[in-house]
């Protein structure tokens, strides 16, 4: 036999042999830990934020005697942002690993494809991701095990509108009457469009779509002439953090400064502030390092998570990964069980001090009746720090207004 | 009778006592094994369908569009007509495979990289279309569908894509076994002799592109029926053009079981990886298939069937 058939034979009996690896859990001797399964996009800065975040709350936990006695345990696995393996990943987690709580979240497109799982298994889930309302429909009502953090899509767009209304009263030199926004032309671009229409309908409103770098496109000069030639108050670009630096190196290439220039994406790259281009852009957020300042809790969890990782926190997806666990423990504890009935019944209960600044209780959304969050942040880049400008009980900053022009 | 002749013999059945084992182990292993069948399963299918058309020598990136193209006909008439499973993975591989063969009938007169380009537009074509139809298809935001098959159970439905994976086997060794397998190598080794020879190379690519576009219709209704949901950027994912097409390089083109092999080894490996790195398997993942395509350019069936034939056997 030759060397290469040799060694394909050995994989081959590798991978028979990895049998014991798949369908094996882990014995942790005789106190048996209280699982958690977290599944998020572990090669995006959003989900690898948040899974290291959400460790936080486990050391944090194990460090002070476990829960109810017994040691903790976090297993993280990577969805790669695709819906089959986000759904296997729920199915491990709950027959392999038997956990007793779901975590995770990130894209809608995923968990589309994982709520059919969950509903099979119906364990408390916490989930931090997901803004579409069709994620909310699939999820349906009556599912009390379900729990939601991230706000959805409706609860976003109101949010700003309230945002911008108040920010229009307070400072009535900012005028928010003309817009322009410039989309990426997939899902999460063209949604965006299509919701600031529909909420933002009484404003003069225009746009033009863009492909995102993230899809192998990043030529946005076409549309950001067409948004100087429209002369807007509110210039929004909702699109990728790959997006946000050409985005500033291009209108700044070709002379455009609104009075009020919005960035809209999922998650901004790390080093954005760092650049002089990134001065005074607006953008949504959930939370900002700035918020140390006016909340406590987001000052101790961002203690916490530099002292540990050496790195900012740069992602709002960050805390919510840490509320995720942190709410849950808070909750067994009020339980005195991980029984699921008693763990639904204590987070109904519960008001928990999030560190986003917010302290939450959960409620009914449109569908469903356990929502956490509801309200998204306006911030702003001020002399490299994103400052939070609305709402005023978090503002750390007022606005800088207007946009300065390029020199 | 000589040693060689007797593991002539052997070998085969050994190979097949070793596939009925990994295909029938998920019965045995618990939801999350068969929900990795499941998907490996698909992937096979897709990676075996885009072979089909590769032993012609006609290089298609459409794969990801006629998967969408799939899945949308899934939900839609199951919302729309009340479909059940199986009327609606038919559905879609008619619908599919109709579009496949009216498309077809334009663009197969093109070839290499401008048929290839043509089918890689044609899935973009296809997305934008489903991506605009807003009152239709649900826009961006998609569509869900009203009930799962088998209300989602792990058994049945891992069985319903293993049935489906062995049919399309079935047809792909019958493909090489039937006239339409040399006409399309015939078309693949040179076209010209090929039409001197009084082959008629539109009919038979035209046939071949219109089966292997349903098959990959139906593989995305598959996949609808599974996971109960369909968005234009889920369902058109260039990773159902690109991941297939990877399985078949590492497995082996130009034969059905390549297909096979490719989907089995990349499909349990990548989730391998992820358990013990779950920060960069995908990094580890790629080079292990930048380094296998390197050192085995015709892909696991290739070197097994050449290492064979060195000792004077052969694998088929």
């Amino acid at each position: 036999m030759s060397k290469k058939l040799s060694a394909l034979t050995i994989v081959l009996l590798f991978l028979l042999s990895m049998g014991s690896v798949f369908a094996g859990g882990q014995d942790d001797g005789d106190v048996k830990p209280i699982k958690f399964g977290g599944v998020w996009p572990l090669g995006d800065i959003t989900g690898a934020q948040a899974s290291k975040a959400a460790q936080l709350v486990v050391d944090e936990l194990n460090a002070n005697g476990g829960l109810l006695g017994r040691p903790v345990e976090l297993i993280v696995i990577d969805s790669e942002f695709n819906p089959e393996k986000g759904a296997a990943a729920i199915e491990r987690l709950a027959t392999v690993d038997k956990v007793d709580f779901f975590v995770g979240g990130m894209s809608s497109g995923v968990h589309l494809g994982q709520i059919p799982t969950l509903k099979k298994y119906k364990k408390v889930t916490m989930w931090t991701g997901a803004a579409s309302h069709v994620a909310e429909n699939a999820v349906g009502s009556d599912q009390d095990w379900y729990f939601h953090l991230h706000p959805w899509d409706y609860n976003q767009g109101a949010s700003y509108v309230e945002g911008w209304n108040d920010i229009a009263e307070k400072y009535p030199e900012i005028s928010i009457k003309k817009w322009f926004l410039a989309y990426e032309e997939g899902p999460f671009g063209s949604a965006s469009f299509e919701a600031t229409k529909t909420l933002f309908a009484d404003m003069q409103i225009d746009g033009e779509a863009f492909q995102s770098a993230a899809a192998g496109g990043g030529d946005y000069t076409a549309v950001l002439q067409r948004a100087k030639e429209y002369d807007p108050d509110v210039f929004i670009w909702a699109g990728y953090g790959a997006d946000a630096l050409p985005m500033m190196e291009q209108a700044k290439a070709v002379n455009f400064s609104p009075a009020l220039f919005v960035g809209a994406p999922p998650g901004w790259p790390s080093d954005f502030g760092e650049s002089k281009l990134a001065e005074n852009v607006t953008l949504y957020g959930m939370w900002a390092p700035s918020l140390n300042i006016v909340s406590e809790m987001s000052k101790k969890f961002y203690g916490e998570y530099v002292t540990k990782y050496s790195e900012e926190p740069a992602t709002y997806f960050a805390p919510l990964g840490y509320t995720s666990i942190d709410i849950i423990a808070k909750a067994v504890v009020i339980a005195g069980s991980v029984e699921t009935d008693a763990v639904i019944t204590a987070l109904k209960e519960i008001s928990y001090q999030s560190p986003l600044g917010e302290t939450i209780s959960f409620g009914p959304a449109n569908v469903i009746s356990n929502q956490g969050f509801r309200q998204q942040k306006i911030l702003q880049w001020q002399d490299g720090v994103q400052q939070v400008i609305w709402p005023f009980e978090f503002a750390t900053a007022k606005p800088t207004y207007p946009f300065e022009s390029w020199k | 009778m000589s040693e060689a002749v007797q593991r002539k013999k052997t070998l085969p059945y050994i190979f097949m006592a070793l596939g009925i084992v990994i295909l029938i182990m998920p019965f045995f292993s618990g939801p999350y094994i068969q929900s990795i069948g499941r998907t490996v399963l698909t992937y096979m299918i897709l990676a075996i369908s885009w072979d089909m058309l590769i032993r012609s020598g006609q290089l298609s990136f459409g794969i990801a569009g006629f998967f969408g193209l799939g899945s949308y006909t899934a939900v839609l008439s199951a919302v729309n007509l009340s479909f059940g499973p199986f009327m609606s993975i038919i559905a879609a591989a008619v619908i599919a495979g109709a579009i496949a063969f009216l498309v077809g009938a334009v663009v197969l007169r093109l070839r290499g990289m401008y048929f290839a380009i043509t089918t890689l537009a044609l899935g973009e074509l296809f997305k934008i279309t489903i991506h605009n139809w807003h009152d239709f298809t649900g826009g961006p935001n998609g569509m869900l569908l009203p009930k799962l098959a088998f209300d989602g159970a792990s058994i049945p439905t891992y069985a319903m894509m293993l049935v489906f994976a062995l049919g399309i086997i079935a047809l792909s060794e019958y493909f090489k076994k039937s006239k339409i397998h040399y006409a399309l190598t015939a078309i693949r080794d040179n076209e010209i002799v090929a039409k001197s020879s009084g082959i008629n190379i539109y009919k038979f690519l035209l046939i071949a592109f219109t089966i292997t576009a349903a098959i990959q219709g139906a593989a995305g209704a598959g996949f609808a029926q599974l996971y109960g949901f369909v968005t234009p950027e889920s369902s058109f994912n260039a990773n159902y053009t690109l991941i297939p097409l990877a399985m078949a390089l590492l497995g082996g083109m130009y034969s059905t079981w390549g297909p096979v092999i490719g989907a089995v080894v990349l499909g349990v490996l990548g989730e391998f990886l992820k358990l013990f790195i779950p920060y960069g398997h995908l990094v580890v993942y790629g080079i292990i298939i930048i380094l296998v395509l390197l050192f085995m350019p015709q892909g696991i069936a290739g070197l097994v069937s050449k290492t064979l034939k060195k000792r004077g056997e052969s694998y088929e």
